[in-house]
């Protein structure tokens, strides 16, 4: 058992009052001299040893009162796979860019990484860590080693960039002031050391580079863009051999126009593609690469001006002042109103939504669930299974009934809100892409303040990117289906507090429906997201890497820290304990009753 | 009946020494009994006899001389001989009290004005106290000097340990060869059988006996409310009980206790007397002198 505020253990001496009192008690108990005891002898009296008995039920009951009082407030948890915050620390950090998407690659990160794992000193804790542009824990610090191999097993490579920094920093954190051990699978990619980014290891951390040789050349289209009736792509060769390659404009599936070109080691060549395009819809350019990375393959040319990405707000009533009015405004603001289109939807008229209109939002902020009916329900849920990105707001327009069957996943928490006045949000993960813009002080999420929120009992599956003042998770993200599901624990809708009035309001929602419109699959995003300096597969060597990495000072507990609270946030034995203390006091009380 | 109130042995308690209470004692409850049915038991005229130098004369009847002209003195019933032995029990039970008169001081009280009446009547009298064994023995006397001996004893007498009735009576019922009378004043809580037999070894032998059993209030009512941890005097054992629950179980072993002394006692010839320390000594100094009327 481990404890979350083990400061409150100080408490436990308060359960040697009773024992004082008792032994007290018994000292000055009334005693009075007697001729004709011999005489009460022989009458059915509460014999002496009958009362100690009870006294000493009493004297258990009361402590055991105080004690679980003290044990309530240190919150305890029982991390039995979760390693003690003390124990040496193994981290693998598994490189899940774009640019380990060749073919085979990703295959042989995998290999690197279950040695990684099996090469483990045996009293070693371990932790999983997945990085592209961000770093994400996959594994919290545990003991079971098959829960790090099959999160190895269903690990993939992503579309994002790589940033070193940023996925050091999250080991750091992860390995607070323990003992440790790194090790990094990447493709050592040079591009990876983000100059404006922060992070390093702990002194006295030993790191094992595993490098995963990147594929020797890589062809991408670069840059594409209409001029009329032609396509203008920009393609680089980022081998070290002269590549001869065709270039293809496709539109609707069919191909449109073809070119070849020829392109020097490590040359750039432009491309005018020309041929009957539509007037709408897009048109893809694609190269020819087997042994490249495939995602940079192929780049996604708008034929008509780039549309506003669409935004769904699903609200529990529209005509209230309130309905979906702050985040609608909100989103306006992006890119001069040009960034997001908002379709705000009465909940009784999801339905009315088809799978093409689902199809083309990139994502749904659904703000009351109160007014949606089961087809409606079953909308948004096949869609969160089908890659859809949902922001879930649990404010009061939320019916707590059928949140789960909207969702498509067990959700669980407490029907009323907890009332905490003029609590702040707290980043979690302040390198997550929602809250970098708040790292300027300016924008601080210090400054929201929020009334009331509700408190998720069960954060299984759930990274917690924001926390309010006081510990309870106010943004998660988790997977759900092929989805990403992300849920605010209060409302948007000022009801709440009064976060849409404050600054950090508009960056905050623009940012999250930037986070999510990005994370969409790769047929819809293809190769807009990748960047392009990600293409180029330049590396360094295993020592360069290793000599690339900062040393720092030991960071504080805050990772074990944050996964304890996590287990204790979902075991909440706190609550079992002040019943039991309940029941105790009952007990002392009747039993109390009887012995006076 | 003024003087009566003196009887209270609370209020006798705050006099000073034993041999002023013991006479107020007497004194109030000689002028009680002027008014009484019982009058004359102490005082009863026996007959006259003529006068012999030395006599006092105070004595004279002054009405005879007046009528026959000879001296005559008046003889009482109180100038009749008598040996008297007060059995006093000091035993550590005896210093219990609830209030201001501990059982032995009332013993005591008792004891003295018994004493103090004798002495009135001429009667020879001795004081034996004890608890497990004899601590005070003073044989049986009528000189003028031995009223204060006894109650200069009495008032020096010191609380003992247990009680152990049986083995100090079958010692003195032995040992007293004259017949005569034997008061005992005691709580009696020892084992009920060895001291009634104790007591029937002194009518064997033809003592009359009276039995003062002194008792507190506390101990015939146990009106105690507050559970607590009830400590033997003698035996230190310790019980705890709750009064509202035992109660009625105790008050009714006790009165058993007293209703089997009282039977056996009464079998065997034996005068027993109930006395709780707030009662009126005069109560315990009537039985004293029906118990010698017949004894006389």
């Amino acid at each position: 058992m481990s404890f979350l505020s083990p400061l409150f253990l100080i408490g436990l001496i308060a359960a040697a009052i009773p024992i004082l009192l008792h032994l007290f008690h018994r000292k000055t108990e009334v005693v009075v001299d007697f001729p004709a005891v011999r005489l009460l002898t022989q009458v059915p009296v509460q014999q002496h040893r009958r009362r100690q008995l009870r006294e000493l039920i009493l004297l258990a009951l009361r402590v055991a009162a105080l004690i679980l009082l003290a044990l309530s407030f240190a919150r305890p948890y029982f991390a039995a796979t979760v390693a003690p915050a003390a124990a040496p620390l193994t981290v693998i950090a598994v490189d899940t860019s774009m640019s380990m998407s060749a073919p085979g690659q990703f295959d042989r990160a995998r290999q690197a990484a279950t040695r990684a794992l099996h090469a483990a000193p045996t009293h070693h804790a371990l932790a999983l860590i997945g990085f592209a542009e961000a770093a994400t824990i996959l594994v919290q610090p545990t003991t079971d080693r098959s829960a790090i191999a099959s999160a190895l097993t269903a690990l993939s490579p992503g579309t994002g960039g790589t940033r070193y920094r940023t996925a050091l920093a999250r080991v750091s954190e992860v390995l607070g002031t323990r003992d440790g051990h790194v090790a990094i699978v990447t493709d050592l990619q040079e591009i990876g050391w983000e100059s404006n980014d922060d992070g390093g290891l702990p002194d006295g951390v030993s790191v094992d580079v595993s490098g995963v040789a990147p594929p020797p050349g890589n062809l991408a289209v670069t840059a594409a863009q209409r001029r009329g009736r032609s396509v203008s792509a920009s393609i680089q060769n980022f081998g070290n051999s002269e590549v001869r390659t065709p270039v293809r404009l496709l539109a609707a599936g069919k191909q449109v126009a073809r070119a070849d070109v020829a392109l020097a080691p490590l040359g750039a060549a432009d491309v005018e593609l020309t041929g009957a395009l539509p007037s709408s819809g897009g048109a893809e350019v694609r190269v020819d690469d087997a042994t490249g990375y495939q995602a940079d393959n192929v780049h996604v040319v708008a034929l008509e001006p780039a549309r506003a990405t669409t935004v769904g707000v699903v609200v529990a009533d529209p005509t209230g002042a309130t309905g979906g009015l702050y985040l609608e405004r909100a989103l306006a603001v992006a890119d001069n109103g040009r960034e997001f289109d908002v379709d705000v939807q009465d909940g009784r008229d999801v339905v009315k939504w088809t799978e093409s209109d689902l199809a083309k939002v990139g994502a749904v902020f659904v703000l009351g669930t109160r007014t949606l009916d089961r087809p409606g329900r079953e909308r948004l849920r096949n869609y969160l299974q089908r890659g859809g990105q949902v922001l879930l707001t649990l404010g009061p327009d939320l019916d707590p009934g059928t949140v789960s069957d909207v969702v498509g996943t067990p959700m669980s928490f407490a029907d009323e809100p907890v009332r905490v006045p003029g609590a702040t949000m707290i980043a979690s993960d302040g390198r997550h892409p929602i809250f970098r813009p708040f790292l300027n002080p300016s924008g601080a999420l210090g400054d929201v303040r929020v009334e009331q929120h509700r408190r998720l009992n069960d954060q299984t599956g759930r990274t917690v990117l924001a926390r309010f003042a006081g510990g309870d998770a106010a943004l998660t993200e988790q997977a759900v289906g092929a989805g990403r599901l992300m849920v605010f624990t209060s409302d948007l809708d000022n009801q709440w507090g009064r976060f849409p009035l404050n600054p950090s309001f508009v960056p905050f929602v623009v940012e999250t429906a930037r986070y999510l419109a990005r994370s969409g699959t790769p047929s819809r995003q293809g190769r807009d997201r990748a960047r392009a300096e990600e293409s180029n597969p330049a590396a360094m060597t295993t020592e360069e890497f290793t000599n690339a990495i900062e040393r720092t000072g030991r960071a504080g507990p805050q990772a074990p820290r944050t996964a304890a609270r996590d287990i204790e946030d979902r075991q909440r034995w706190w609550q079992i304990g002040l019943v039991v203390m309940l029941v105790a006091l009952a007990g002392e009380a009747l039993v109390g009753r009887r012995v006076t | 009946m003024a003087a009566a109130r003196y009887l209270d042995p609370a209020i006798v308690a705050r006099l000073g020494t034993i041999d002023l209470q013991a006479r107020t004692i007497v004194e109030g409850f000689l002028t009680g009994l002027h008014r009484s049915p019982y009058k004359g038991f102490s005082v009863e005229f026996a007959e006259y006899r003529q006068y012999l130098p030395g006599d006092d004369l105070a004595t004279l009847d002054w009405k005879v001389f007046a009528r026959s002209d000879k001296h005559f003195v008046k003889k009482y019933e109180e100038q009749t001989n008598l040996a008297c032995h007060l059995l006093i029990d000091v035993s550590a039970s005896m210093g219990y009290a609830s209030g201001e008169v501990t059982k032995l001081h009332y013993a005591s009280y008792l004891t003295g004005a018994i004493a103090y009446l004798m002495h009135r009547q001429r009667d020879s009298f001795g004081l034996i106290a004890f608890d497990d064994s004899i601590s005070v023995l003073l044989p049986a006397s009528a000189r003028s000097g031995h009223l204060r001996t006894v109650l200069l004893a009495l008032e020096r007498l010191q609380l003992g340990v247990r009680t152990n009735l049986a083995k100090p009576l079958h010692d003195l019922a032995a040992a007293v060869r004259k017949r005569g009378m034997v008061v005992l004043v005691s709580d009696l809580l020892d084992d009920p059988a060895s001291v009634i037999d104790g007591l029937k070894h002194f009518r064997y032998r033809g003592t009359d006996v009276i039995v003062f059993h002194i008792l507190d209030p506390y101990e015939l009512k146990f009106p105690f409310e507050q559970a607590a941890r009830f400590r033997d005097i003698e035996t230190e054992e310790e019980v705890m009980a709750v009064p509202g629950v035992v109660r009625d179980d105790y008050i009714r072993k006790m009165q058993d206790l007293i209703g089997y002394y009282r039977r056996e006692l009464g079998l065997a010839g034996i005068d027993y007397c109930l006395l709780d320390t707030s009662q009126p000594l005069e109560l315990g100094l009537m039985a004293y002198l029906m118990t010698r009327h017949r004894a006389i």
